[in-house]
């Protein structure tokens, strides 16, 4: 399990996540996406291709980013999500507000 | 024409102990299962481990006074379904088994529940002596 962040473009940053996105996890990935919106990077894309699982905690941790993201005036966005997770998205109803993006590269490619 | 009798369950059971077990000894676990139990679907898989993690994380953060907590997990196969039998020494559950609702999309918590209820076909608790008794079984598509 890890994160890696790397900046984008200027004000848009990548979290990385690889492994499970569960209670033992979540914390940490809440922390990152924090850090990133408090240096000035206040759009973010959650790259979930190396994650392998998700649960309610991950999800938690993903809506906390979120409102993190837009109380800064930017958002949070997630990219490239396996069929697990998309699942728990779908049964849960947060696709509505984290709507899956087949890539980082295309997430804010219209804005 | 008599039923087929049903075949003995591919058993596993694991004592856990949190800290420092955690719900990553639950998916170590189930890899094992999966192993032993091939002709599960991925989608049963999936919607199963799902499911039981959510009810391990219930168990593991709701686990009383912070001196830890005691588990006994056995998962078994069957031909048609599958079920989880966790028993903990935490504090009683205060949980509303009845049908819940998914919380408001923008809401952190409060998901686990309703998910588990969303992934298997029965959710079971019962307060025995001192110990929570928990079972969840999934029935597999044909």
């Amino acid at each position: 399990m890890g994160f890696t962040v790397k900046e984008l473009e200027k004000g848009v940053a990548v979290v990385r996540v690889e492994g499970r996105l569960n209670m033992t996890t979540a914390g940490g990935l809440r922390d990152l996406v924090a850090s990133a919106v408090a240096e000035g990077n206040v759009r973010v894309v959650v790259d979930l291709a190396a994650v392998e699982f998700i649960d309610s905690s991950g999800l938690g941790a993903l809506i906390n980013g979120l409102k993190t993201a837009r109380q800064a005036g930017g958002d949070l966005r997630i990219a490239s999500p396996n069929d697990q997770v998309k699942l728990v998205l779908s049964l849960t109803n947060v696709e509505k507000v984290l709507p899956p993006y087949e890539s980082v590269d295309v997430a804010y490619a219209n804005d | 024409m008599s039923p087929t009798p049903m075949t003995d369950p591919v058993r596993h059971t694991i004592a856990m102990s949190a800290p420092p077990d955690d719900v990553n000894t639950v998916h170590a676990l189930l890899v094992e299962v999966w192993a032993d139990a091939p002709a599960v679907s991925t989608m049963d898989r999936v919607c199963f481990e799902t499911a039981l993690i959510e009810l391990a994380s219930n168990v593991i953060s709701h686990a009383g006074d912070g001196s830890g907590i005691q588990c006994l997990l056995t998962v078994d196969v069957f031909d048609d379904h599958v079920e989880a039998r966790l028993s903990d020494s935490g504090e009683p559950g205060d949980l509303q088994l009845t049908p819940r609702a998914m919380p408001d999309e923008l809401s952190e918590s409060g998901r686990g529940i309703p998910l588990i209820q969303a992934l298997v076909n029965e959710v079971e608790y019962a307060r025995e002596g001192s110990l929570n008794q928990w079972r969840i079984s999934r029935n597999f598509r044909s």
